[in-house]
């Protein structure tokens, strides 16, 4: 019985620290490669050549490269965490990202929040509350069967 | 359109790309090391997954779907839009990985969908969000007339199927009677047991037998069949005890040890609360004539109903005639009832027997199912039979037809999926709350009701002869109500009760469920 406790805790540890990682990477690496992109100005698509242009200095940019990066091991958490956790789970808990968005742009930058966008914020994360408090898997995971 | 389109487009192919990239994952295992050369060695494993491949084509699609609907709509609209994905990723979740939703995690849903819409909403996407409620309508309104149409639609077919084989059976009930054998397996006893076993034993069928199969001989429905001897003593009548289970499904066993002891080609299985009429056997022999038809099964009727319970059971079998019926002339029956399931010792062998039915749920069904696979048609025998409903309570009445509901949606999701369009109660409620008036609400209550009662009526009373619908028919709107809601609790029930135990149900196999030691 302990055995199942401790190793459903450390299911949700591992869910948890995984799902924390794929968040900050995703939002982080979406921020840099905002400002990356706003960094080099707008690409002109106007001919063949400014267009090789744009792309040229995309790809070269450092603060893009890094954004890029950041993405890509977004990725890799996220097919880690799915290899042992819920689709619905990691789907609904990764959902922080729309109510963190705003609220350190107001946090931080002091933008206003209009009041729909607050009460938004506030059922987001009492959905995210309630996600956390069911299990993070539900199936039956490859080695549970062939153990069987 | 074009708006939900896009829409549409942009939410199936992330949700499906999504569940692609989590069926893949499933398959490469659970990580359980987290070091880089670990870490590296999961993602070649995954990299060789078709199903990640076919992922990353579908959420690249739907990428490109987004930054379309961006350069059409602002991102105030687009972004709450999106967030049905969390709907339809819950829902493909449930069906597609086998997730167990809670309705925790369903409360969840709800409140991160409405939280995302409202956290990128302003006041512009207000049209877009107008435009939307008034799509959502017209849906709803052509959705209301879809189930309208689909009642008129099961009147027509019952008339139809009633008119035409009541007029073949006065020209000609053939004198094609090869020998048969009846398999009857028992369990406890039904209200009318006697009658309804006696009614078998007065056939006017030149050459069959009847084999009843029971558990042990202290099962309430032996003594029966031991009158059944005396009292008919010209038909050869045969009792089997056998106290072995063969598997979950105790029906299916007892039929396993009936054909092996059965004399003729011809097998006729009924339900033990079954009762028939004396040309029941040559009706549905005749039937046979035609050597594509592989099984005959047949609509029932109620011959009363003492409770409430048996009253709604009834019209719930009629609601049911009518969708077979409606089957039936659509693409043939690919079922078959437990009222009758008649087919040929050849017919079985070429799907088996019974044995690979074993521990299916929903036997009958399934056997019919098999036999349309091979090719063969599976017809209605021309008159119902009668059945004794039990008197039960409205509870036992709502916990069986939960649990066929339940079975029907892992044996056949897409039809259980396809029940939301005969919900007509519903969606004509749904169409009054939206419509412009009051006056146009009223119109679609009372369209319902008008259809559903005469469509009720010709399949029940005229076509069924069902007394207790030609008397009660009033209350269809009633178990309509009941039968939408029970709709809906199915897709959140996974277990049945079965003759006093629980089980779960994987692909229409019933699995026992076991309790922990020491977890009472």
């Amino acid at each position: 019985m302990e055995q199942i406790v401790s190793s459903t805790r450390a299911l949700k540890l591992k869910t948890y620290i995984v799902l924390f990682l794929m968040i900050a990477l995703g939002s982080v690496g979406n921020t840099i490669l905002d400002k990356g992109m706003k960094g080099l100005g707008p690409i002109d698509f106007s001919t063949r050549a400014t267009i090789w242009q744009g792309a040229f200095h995309t790809f070269t940019s450092g603060t893009v490269w890094v954004g890029i990066c950041c993405m890509l091991l977004f990725m890799v958490c996220h097919m880690l965490v799915l290899s042992w956790a819920d689709y619905s789970f990691v789907m609904l808990f990764s959902a922080i990202t729309y109510a963190l968005v705003p609220l350190l742009g107001y946090l931080w930058l002091r933008e206003y929040v209009p009041m729909a966008r607050r009460v938004g914020i506030v059922l987001i994360v009492f959905g995210v509350f309630l996600v956390s408090r069911t299990p993070p898997r539900t199936t039956p995971s490859i080695s549970d069967h062939s153990a069987n | 359109m074009r708006t939900a389109l896009i829409l549409g487009f942009v939410v199936l192919t992330g949700t499906c790309g999504e569940i692609s990239l989590t069926h893949a994952m499933k398959r490469v295992g659970e990580v359980r090391e987290f070091s880089p050369a670990a870490i590296g060695w999961v993602l070649l494993r995954a990299f060789r997954e078709v199903w990640l491949w076919i992922a990353v084509g579908l959420m690249a699609a739907s990428f490109y779907g987004f930054l379309t609907m961006l350069s059409w709509y602002p991102v105030s609209f687009v972004v709450p839009a999106t967030s049905l994905a969390y709907v339809a990723g819950a829902l493909g979740a449930k069906f597609l990985l086998r997730e167990r939703l809670s309705a925790t995690r369903w409360a969840g849903v709800a409140f991160i969908s409405l939280g995302v819409a409202l956290a990128w909403t302003d006041l512009p996407t207000l049209q877009h969000l107008k435009n939307l409620f008034t799509v959502s309508r017209d849906l709803i309104f052509a959705a209301a007339l879809a189930s309208l149409a689909f009642y008129l639609f099961s009147g027509w077919a019952a008339w139809r199927f009633f008119k035409n084989s009541r007029s073949r059976v006065a020209e000609n009930v053939a004198d094609f009677t090869p020998p048969l054998s009846i398999l009857k397996p028992l369990r406890g006893l039904d209200r009318g047991a006697y009658e309804n076993f006696a009614s078998f034993c007065r056939q006017q069928y030149p050459q069959y037998e009847i084999l009843f199969a029971a558990s042990d001989e202290a099962d309430p429905a032996v003594p029966l069949v031991r009158g059944l001897l005396r009292d008919f003593p010209d038909i050869p009548i045969r009792l089997l005890i056998d106290p072995e289970r063969k598997g979950t499904n105790d029906k299916v066993g007892k039929l396993c040890l009936l054909v092996q002891e059965a004399r003729y080609p011809l097998l006729v299985i009924t339900d033990s609360d079954v009762r028939v009429a004396p040309d029941y056997l040559r009706k549905v022999a005749a039937i046979f004539q035609d050597p594509q038809v592989g099984a005959v099964t047949a609509l029932y009727r109620a011959l009363e109903a003492p409770s409430f319970g048996a009253v709604m059971d009834t019209m719930g079998s009629l609601s049911f005639s009518g969708s077979a019926l409606v089957a039936r002339a659509v693409e043939g029956i690919k079922f078959t009832m437990g009222s009758t399931i008649a087919l040929t010792r050849e017919r079985l062998a070429e799907i088996g027997g019974f044995a690979p039915l074993l521990d299916m749920h929903s036997d009958d069904y399934e056997l019919g199912r098999r036999i349309a696979e091979k090719g063969y048609r599976v017809e209605l025998a021309p008159e119902p039979v009668e059945m004794e409903f039990p008197s039960e309570s409205l509870g036992d009445y709502l916990r069986h037809e939960l649990r066929w509901l339940v079975g029907l949606r892992h044996i056949r999701p897409g039809g259980h999926f396809g029940l939301l369009m005969t919900q007509g109660i519903a969606w004509a409620a749904a169409a009054a709350i939206l419509a412009p008036s009051w006056k146009a609400g009223l119109a679609w209550l009372f369209a319902y009701l008008i259809i559903r009662l005469v469509s009720g009526y010709v399949i029940g009373a005229w076509g069924l002869r069902d007394p207790v619908v030609r008397r009660q028919v009033w209350l269809l709107p009633l178990h309509d109500i009941f039968w939408f809601f029970l709709w809906l609790a199915s897709f959140a029930v996974n277990r049945i009760e079965w003759r006093g135990l629980v089980f779960t149900l994987e692909k229409g196999r019933m699995i026992p469920v076991t309790t922990r030691p020491g977890s009472a």
